[in-house]
């Protein structure tokens, strides 16, 4: 179609004929640029960027394992998981109104919402277009009322995930421990190791000791989303992601314990009447631990992700210290029950005969000392047996003047004083076994340290863990064990992972016939007339021997913000009673420790007394269940499904595990974990 | 001759053989393939806003960009049947109407992304400095061809400062990519028409001058904007996160592209607007480098087609006309590819037939219809 210009015979604008090359150059330099640039992008560069648009948009969550359980011997679940109903935003998306209007979709407080503002914040700092956990466990009421907004709020996510639950309650809560959120800091030192900054991490006791056989392996889904963080459904995206869409997560294993959550329960109600106590029941020719009690305690349903500001002040401000394991961690002056060692150190040097009598007019004058060291009362002339049973302080004060201070503290070493049982749990404390060189490298040694030593008090300090091994070890014949509470590991499916074997930490060679002098001296102190613990650890059920002690507290002044405790004051004697059970054949032994609760044999005799009659008459009849596959509740099977198929509403009410109930038929029953009553 | 002498508004014919019927010799005088070449980069546009909004709440732009295709047709047939040289006689009337329109917006108009572009009329929104540009090319060629020969300063003076007005009126809205555009086609239309380049060349080394001055008196966002230009990466999720997401949608279309519908930046809206200022990025994510440079070789192809038309044209006014509709057609294209590209700052100039929008659209029609206003008749009878 291109025809001549007939009328002018030329171009209509000579200008422009004349400059046509110029604008051929000029869009060939423009064109050509663009096109350069767009060989330099999609050619040259095009695969970086292909990659970089696919993690525009393909993200990554992980999918939550079910944590380990904690068993106790029979598979009664200390710690067990439940479904939980937890929110879940991106920082991205959690916008003012979104926060406004999640507060008054579900009424948070004001503690909840500064938990999800501290959260959000930390979480702006790294990745805003990942989903952060903004609140765990909601009520189902709450979980439903985020549900049925989904539509107008598609930036709140419910997601049905299991979630830490303690089905005992606060039953061996300090052995159990619990759990809570990392740290910033820990978030980012554990972030190499696969944690998530919103995830919970065991915080005390086994919980955190055994975090990495309880928390399993997660596994991962990946995922897309658009510009806003909101999720893409499968279809649309299928080709973006490369691999393995979902990698399945694996449960943790479970830790069986040596435990007796029966005979916890029924130590843990002895000294209920108590504001503060700590109890230990072990198996003396083992050193596996049946109870242990350290009162008071916490709840750990409330420790793990529920913990109120106030709340948290209110344990904080008790005096007694809630969240101080009394049996591990606090080293106490043991008093009268530290006599053994005394004993022991003066019949095995020839200070002392068992048939040795000495006089005690009810006060002790040391030489070179000004005033006398008052005795409970004026025994008259007793035998070591006798001063063992009455605790005679004058008679043992005598012996040790004999033996010296060093030799005492020889004894106790042996026997496991003044070094950690080796549990390794809350702080498990050495204690204290002071020398002559101890005194010395303070200032002045003087006689009165030496006597002091020899009846448990002064500097003398022993934890109530220390001081049940070392009875279990007079009377199993000179073993002290290292305490013993996980039993073996098991993995999800009940297969045996581990399997622990006693542990011995010392053996005492002591002569069998001391250990006896103390066998019938200790039966004495419980079971006849005069007996400090006579009438008060007597028992018709079982025989009981022990022996008693009352600790003198130096004077404190309470103070004055602290909280006031009925029947709890610092300055009151502790109460002791140590022994074993039965008193012929031991099989057990037990401490029991009344914090502040005034003469040994008197108040913790008869809480000594219950125990070991619950344990003779509930718990000494069935023996544990025996390794092999084991309580593989149905919870596993349950909670593997969590995330992927459980759908809101479909699971009515968290799911408390009852493993005793859900136990199928042909596997080992189970004891029912209802609770016992006492006599 | 000039458009003077002209008999008005009618289509004159070629006169072809005798016994031609009047449709016929209309078929044979209408300029085919410059219709051709729209409707190709329209329905590609088309193509193109389908992907870009199917299936997310902008879906209705689709439909509302097929009825602004439907009157920009109709738009383009109408201007192709009236003489070009009736509408420069009243070149200076519709370049008062734009003025009058664009100090409305200046004073009262509708604030969109905080400049003010747009005028309400009804439901209709519409923004005057789209239509201004043509108004400014028929009032040029109407001043190259009053001054051919000798250009007589002292009456050409005061009229190239008229021409200036809509410009600074578009600068202060503010936009200033539409003004610079507009800037660019005045000029290339100068360096092209005018026989003397000198005034030319001191217009251009005074605007050099002037840059500094208009840095100063931009806004805010606007520095953000040619800043994050310089250097997309400084602030990625701010102003440079247009030019860093539209590189990255650009480059992961790779040689052959994702396929249609399938580009998962346009798709999952990591391009905020993408329809308006962006669908090249979409086009090149989805059609790869092959389809990016075909869709340039289109473009290309019709710049080279309005310049033929302009060769061929029957007068010097006629010719400007062509020349000014193909200088704005490749300064849209340059400088909105440029932006998707990475190698110009974020300024909202549209991409011609392709971005969404009805001013736009009826604008490039308009302007093609006047182009085959003037390619009908070239015949100088």
């Amino acid at each position: 179609m291109l025809m001549e210009n007939p009328s002018s015979g030329g171009v209509a604008l000579p200008t422009l004929g004349r400059r046509l090359r110029w604008v051929m150059l000029a869009m060939l330099i423009a064109f050509g640029g663009l096109v350069v640039r767009l060989w330099q992008l999609q050619v040259m560069r095009g695969d970086r960027y292909r990659e970089r648009t696919v993690s525009n948009v393909v993200h990554q969550r992980f999918l939550p394992s079910i944590r380990g359980r904690i068993l106790d011997r029979n598979g009664v679940a200390l710690a067990d998981n439940r479904a939980a109903f937890n929110l879940y935003a991106t920082p991205k998306a959690f916008t003012p109104w979104l926060r406004g209007k999640l507060k008054r979709l579900i009424g948070l407080s004001d503690d909840e919402l500064a938990k999800i503002d501290a959260r959000v914040a930390t979480a702006k700092k790294r990745k805003v277009r990942d989903p952060i956990l903004l609140l765990e466990d909601i009520s189902r009421d709450r979980a439903a009322r985020v549900d049925q907004e989904r539509y107008l709020i598609p930036e709140l996510e419910v997601r049905n995930e299991p979630y830490r639950h303690y089905p005992q309650g606060a039953l061996a809560a300090h052995l159990v421990g619990y759990m809570t959120q990392m740290t910033p800091d820990e978030a980012s030192d554990l972030g190499n190791q696969g944690y998530q900054s919103d995830e919970l991490i065991g915080r005390y006791g086994l919980e955190t000791v055994w975090e990495n056989y309880l928390r399993g392996k997660k596994g991962k889904e990946l995922y897309a989303v658009d510009a806003r963080g909101r999720r893409l459904d499968e279809a649309t995206t299928a080709d973006l992601i490369s691999g393995d869409r979902v990698v399945e997560p694996v449960a943790g294993y479970s830790v069986v314990l040596t435990l007796d959550a029966d005979l916890q329960r029924i130590a843990e109600r002895a000294v209920a009447p108590f504001p503060a106590a700590a109890v230990v029941v072990v198996e003396l020719n083992t050193g596996r631990v049946l109870a242990q009690v350290s009162k008071p305690a916490f709840d750990p349903n409330i420790m793990t992700g529920h913990l109120t500001t106030a709340e948290a002040k209110f344990l904080n401000d008790d005096p007694r210290k809630p969240f101080i394991d009394k049996v591990l961690r606090v080293p106490y002056p043991p008093g009268s029950t530290f006599k053994f060692v005394t004993t022991i150190a003066a019949l095995e040097d020839g200070q002392g005969r068992e048939d040795e009598p000495i006089l005690c007019k009810g006060n002790y004058q040391v030489a070179g000392d000004r005033d006398p060291f008052d005795c409970t009362a004026a025994h008259g002339k007793l035998e070591l047996i006798g001063a063992i049973q009455h605790s005679c302080n004058v008679y043992f004060w005598s012996l040790a003047e004999r033996v010296g201070l060093d030799r005492i503290a020889e004894v106790a070493n042996q026997y496991g004083f003044g070094t950690r049982t080796g549990l390794g749990l809350n702080g498990d404390a050495p204690g204290r076994v002071p020398t002559r060189a101890w005194y010395e490298q303070r200032g002045r040694f003087m006689i009165g340290y030496t006597i002091n030593g020899a009846t448990g008090q002064g500097d003398v300090e022993v934890t109530v863990m220390q001081l049940a091994m070392a009875y279990a070890a007079l009377a199993n014949g000179g073993t002290v064990f290292v305490p013993q509470v996980v039993d073996r590991v098991v993995r999800a499916d009940g297969a045996t992972v581990i399997q622990y074997q006693p542990q011995v930490k010392n053996r005492v060679d002591t002569p069998p016939e001391i250990l006896d002098v103390w066998k019938r001296g200790t039966y004495k102190v419980v079971n006849e007339a005069g007996g400090t613990a006579f009438g008060y650890a007597t028992s018709d059920v079982i025989p009981i021997a022990g022996k008693t002690g009352t600790a003198q507290v130096a004077a404190k002044k309470p103070k004055k913000e602290q909280r006031q405790i009925r029947g709890w004051s610092p300055s009151g004697d502790h109460a002791w009673f140590a022994g074993v059970a039965p008193a012929e054949n031991p099989e057990v032994a037990i401490v029991v420790l009344i914090e502040h609760g005034g003469p040994g044999g008197k108040v913790a005799g008869p809480v000594a007394k219950s125990i070991l009659e619950g344990w003779a008459t509930k718990v000494r009849a069935h023996p544990a269940v025996p390794a092999g596959p084991l309580v593989d509740g149905p919870i596993f099977g349950r909670l593997r499904q969590l995330g992927a198929t459980w759908q809101l509403g479909a699971n009515a009410g968290p799911a408390t595990a009852n493993p005793a109930g859900d136990e199928p038929a042909d596997a080992p029953a189970a004891p029912a974990a209802e609770p016992e009553h006492e006599p | 001759m000039s458009w003077r002498g002209s008999r008005g508004v009618g289509i004159e014919l070629p006169r072809a053989q005798i016994g031609m019927s009047r449709w016929r010799r209309f078929r044979a005088a209408v300029d085919w393939p410059l219709v051709a070449m729209v409707i190709i980069i329209a329905s590609l546009g088309l193509l193109n806003l389908y992907s870009a909004v199917h299936g997310t709440r902008h879906a209705g732009k689709f439909d509302q960009q097929l009825k602004w295709m439907f009157v920009g047709a109709l738009a383009f047939v109408a201007t192709t049947a009236i003489d070009y040289r009736s509408l420069l006689r009243v070149a200076w009337i519709g370049f008062a109407i734009a003025v009058v329109a664009l100090v409305i917006v200046d004073v009262a108009g509708s604030n969109a992304k905080g400049s003010e572009r747009w005028i309400s009329i009804g439901t209709l929104g519409g923004q005057p400095s789209e239509l201004a540009k043509l108004a400014v090319i028929l009032v040029l060629a109407r001043l190259v061809s009053e001054s051919s020969g000798t250009p007589h300063w002292p009456t050409l003076a005061p009229k190239i400062f008229l021409l200036c007005v809509p410009v600074v009126l578009i600068a202060i809205q503010p936009d200033l990519g539409t003004a610079s555009l507009m800037t660019f086609v005045m000029l290339s239309v100068g360096f092209l028409a005018l026989r003397d380049l000198w005034p030319m060349v001191y217009t251009l080394f005074g605007m050099v001058l002037a840059v500094p001055i208009l840095w100063e008196s931009m806004h805010r966002y606007q520095k953000d904007r040619v800043l994050a230009f310089l250097d997309p990466t400084a602030d990625s999720t701010g102003s440079g996160w247009h030019t860093l997401q539209s590189i990255f949608a650009v480059g992961s279309g790779k040689l052959l592209g994702k396929g249609f519908m399938s580009g998962t930046q346009n798709q999952f809206d990591f391009l905020p607007e993408h329809w308006t200022d962006f669908p090249f990025s979409v086009w090149a994510e989805e059609w790869g480098f092959v389809g990016a440079v075909v869709m340039l070789a289109l473009f290309s192809l019709l710049i080279v087609w309005l310049l033929n038309i302009a060769l061929r044209a029957r007068d010097a006014a006629g010719a400007v006309v062509c020349l000014g509709v193909a200088a704005m057609t490749f300064w849209h294209v340059v400088v909105n590819v440029a932006m998707v590209l990475g190698m110009a700052p974020v300024v909202g100039v549209t991409l011609p037939f392709i971005s969404y929008g009805g001013s736009s659209l009826l604008t490039f029609f308009i302007g093609m219809g006047l182009c085959a206003s003037v390619s009908l008749r070239r015949h100088g009878y």
